[in-house]
């Protein structure tokens, strides 16, 4: 399947997690911790990623997880100190927690980069080692900078600030010796947020004239005499449609944007000549998140791992990568960087933050 | 035995070799394109078996093969004595997987009962008076600012509250320091509270309110009951692990639907610190004399005020969540366990 034939071809990736399977994995997690007191939350950690990196393949090869549990119980502990830190701190004076708050932002650029470095440099496929090699300076102005500038601006500079935090984390990566490209220009993260934001007047117009119509029927209602119980019956249910439509609201402008912006983003991703296909569609995902979101709610939780598999699957299996040549032959020719770059990166320091 | 087929890589470049792996003694030979290695299966890393994904044996040098094969993978390895360690036999049966549920749903339960309060009880007779000190004035600063003002209630009024309640004995000669405060409450209304370093606040409606000083007599002695349990600061705490919890949990879910849960969930604990201080109040009433009366006189006027302010209409209203939503437990019922009904 892989020869290489010097015509591009489009290679999916197939995702073969089941449910039941990954239901029965992540409630002995779940167990586990709790009889840990948390502890063992790292090795479920590891076991989860491993389910789902192992269970995705591309052109016949599996995708593998490497991260060292203490390593993950490390930095679990020291996201806890912080929160803890954090809590106290406004707990006991609110000048106090927003100096905490300051201190945090101001760590929290490095931490980033130290969790991408090390998730990277565990992940790999074909035998070889993905890597990341962003700076801390890079990372401190995509996620320190830019998103203050976004917020000076009173949002107008989000979608560019969302655009090169996006360089920063796929335009810095590596699969072996082989670099990630980044190419998704500022215009279409613009487009995006342009048209999130007429989708969100457009909401909140409708949500005025359900309100206003409401109204109106309440004072109707009052002018014929109704008593005040029926009223405050009435009242609570425009309560609950206003609810109702703020949560829809959620459950709509959630998937569109999201699928929107993963498409964006891998379609302007590339190793190497190699380039990503995304064609993820809002309504596919609007109905997957809907469904999740009931199932989780009736089952008080238990149908989530089911909810994860299904929407992984959904996720990656609208991706593909168009191969020009193979695979094989891209990372062939960089054995000793590869070497190289491999154990290096394993440094004292590596530790993952994200939950 | 069968041979079984595989992957290998030599971690090195991304090609893939078809290779057949058999074991010899307890050798495992790996043979095929340009490969050929025999290494002690025992000192290789075998991955667990995860449904349909391959399993990954790694080799000390990088190296990895990987096996689809997963019926003939399982013979060779029964036969070289490899054993799944034993979270892999917890993960292949549902049997254990519905004894994990039964162990999460039953410590998450025994934990939000007995271990949370236990622990912020633990806890809250364990932070530094500084830190008290410091909640205190800071809930005190927040409430002045957004919802009270200066009491006008005569200083010689205020002066005779105080002295008359610093004349009551304490139930168990438990001393407990406290400093009475009065306030306009303002949208507030007839209320009294217990702020973590021992400030009670008073509001001036609710001495209005009360026909008889020893009805506000036993509103304090009930505020001093959550000041001598450290109820507002045990709240604190469980109030910030049951939100960090719920909001873990539910997280992925919707961030919309977290916080109504947790609120829900805090209420029950709220409306047991109440029947505490309750009890506390009716101890040191009886100790001095008072009529637990006094107390059940108050409630009811307080209900009264604060239905007439709400509804408008007045009259008695008995919602269905009463008993499940409010953070306290029903007047009537507080009402009958004070004894005057």
């Amino acid at each position: 399947m892989l020869h290489s034939s010097g015509t591009a071809q489009a290679v999916a990736f197939k995702f073969s997690g089941r449910g039941g399977e990954y239901f029965r994995i992540w409630i002995v997690n779940l167990a586990l911790t709790i009889l840990t007191l948390g502890i063992y939350s790292a090795w479920a950690k590891v076991r989860r990623l491993q389910y789902f990196y192992r269970n995705t393949s591309l052109a016949g090869s599996s995708f593998d997880y490497h991260g060292a549990p203490v390593a993950i119980l490390k930095g679990r502990i020291i996201a806890v100190v912080l929160l803890v830190f954090y809590n106290v701190a406004g707990g006991l004076d609110p000048f106090l927690g927003l100096g905490a708050f300051a201190l945090l932002m101001l760590f929290v650029p490095w931490l980033i980069q130290r969790s991408l470095r090390f998730k990277l440099h565990n992940s790999s496929y074909r035998g070889l080692r993905l890597g990341f090699d962003g700076t801390v300076g890079g990372a401190y102005r995509v996620f320190l900078l830019w998103p203050l500038l976004a917020y000076v601006t009173l949002g107008l500079l989000m979608p560019l600030a969302h655009q090169r935090i996006k360089a920063y984390q796929h335009g810095s990566s590596r699969y072996g010796a082989e670099r990630f490209r980044f190419f998704a220009a500022e215009g279409g993260f613009f487009s995006i947020y342009f048209k999130l934001l007429g989708l969100v007047i457009l909401l909140g117009i409708g949500m005025a004239v359900l309100i206003g119509m409401v109204m109106g029927g309440m004072t109707a209602l009052n002018v014929q005499g109704a008593d005040e119980e029926r009223q405050a019956v009435i009242f609570g249910m425009a309560m609950l449609v206003i609810f109702g439509i703020y949560l829809t609201a959620f459950m709509v402008l959630g998937p569109w944007f999201s699928a929107r912006i993963q498409n964006l983003v891998w379609n302007g991703t590339a190793l190497g000549a190699h380039g990503f296909f995304s064609n993820v569609r809002a309504r596919d995902l609007f109905v997957i998140y809907l469904t999740n979101f009931i199932g989780i709610v009736l089952t008080l939780g238990l149908y989530k791992p089911f909810a994860d598999i299904r929407l992984a699957r959904y996720r990656l299996e609208h991706m593909a990568l168009n191969l020009q040549g193979s695979l094989e032959e891209i990372v062939a020719g960089h054995l000793h960087d590869v070497n190289a770059a491999g154990e290096e990166a394993a440094d004292l320091f590596d530790f993952d933050i994200s939950f | 035995m069968a041979a079984v087929t595989a992957d290998y890589y030599d971690g090195r470049s991304a090609r893939a070799h078809s290779v057949s792996l058999s074991l010899s003694a307890d050798m495992l030979v790996v043979q095929g394109e340009d490969v050929a290695r025999r290494d002690p299966l025992h000192a290789l890393h075998i991955s667990e078996p995860m449904g349909a994904a391959p399993r990954l044996i790694k080799f000390a040098d990088g190296a990895h093969c990987e096996v689809r094969d997963h019926d003939a993978l399982a013979v060779l390895l029964d036969a070289g004595g490899h054993r799944d360690g034993w979270v892999v036999r917890l993960h292949g049966r549902w049997r254990w997987a519905l004894a994990a549920v039964i162990i999460a749903v039953a410590s998450v339960a025994a934990g939000y009962r007995w271990g949370l309060p236990a622990f912020s009880e633990w806890l809250a007779f364990r932070l530094p008076e500084r830190t008290l000190a410091q909640m205190g004035k800071s809930t005190l600063a927040f409430m002045d600012e957004h919802m009270l003002s200066p009491s006008a209630l005569p200083t010689a009024r205020r002066q005779r509250l105080r002295e008359a309640f610093e004349k009551l004995q304490v139930p168990d000669g438990k001393a407990v320091r406290y400093v009475i405060v009065f306030r306009n409450g303002g949208s507030v209304g007839a209320n009294a509270f217990a702020l973590p370093d021992g400030t009670i606040l008073v509001t001036d409606q609710l001495v209005f309110l009360a026909r008889h000083d020893e009805e506000i007599l036993a509103v304090l002695a009930h505020e001093l009951g959550h000041l001598d349990r450290r109820h507002s600061l045990r709240m604190l705490i469980q109030g910030s692990i049951v939100g960090v919890v719920v909001a873990w949990y539910l997280g992925d879910v919707s961030n919309v639907a977290a916080g109504l849960p947790a609120m829900l969930l805090q209420a029950r604990y709220s409306r047991e610190h109440e029947r505490e201080a309750d009890a506390y109040a009716v101890s040191m009433l009886k100790a001095n004399g008072i009529s637990p009366g006094r107390m059940a006189d108050v409630l009811r006027r307080i209900e009264q005020a604060q239905e007439s302010r709400e509804c408008g209409a007045g009259g008695e209203q008995t919602g269905i969540l009463d008993g499940y939503m409010a953070s306290h437990p029903a007047t009537s019922e507080r009402i009958r366990m004070l004894g005057r009904d």
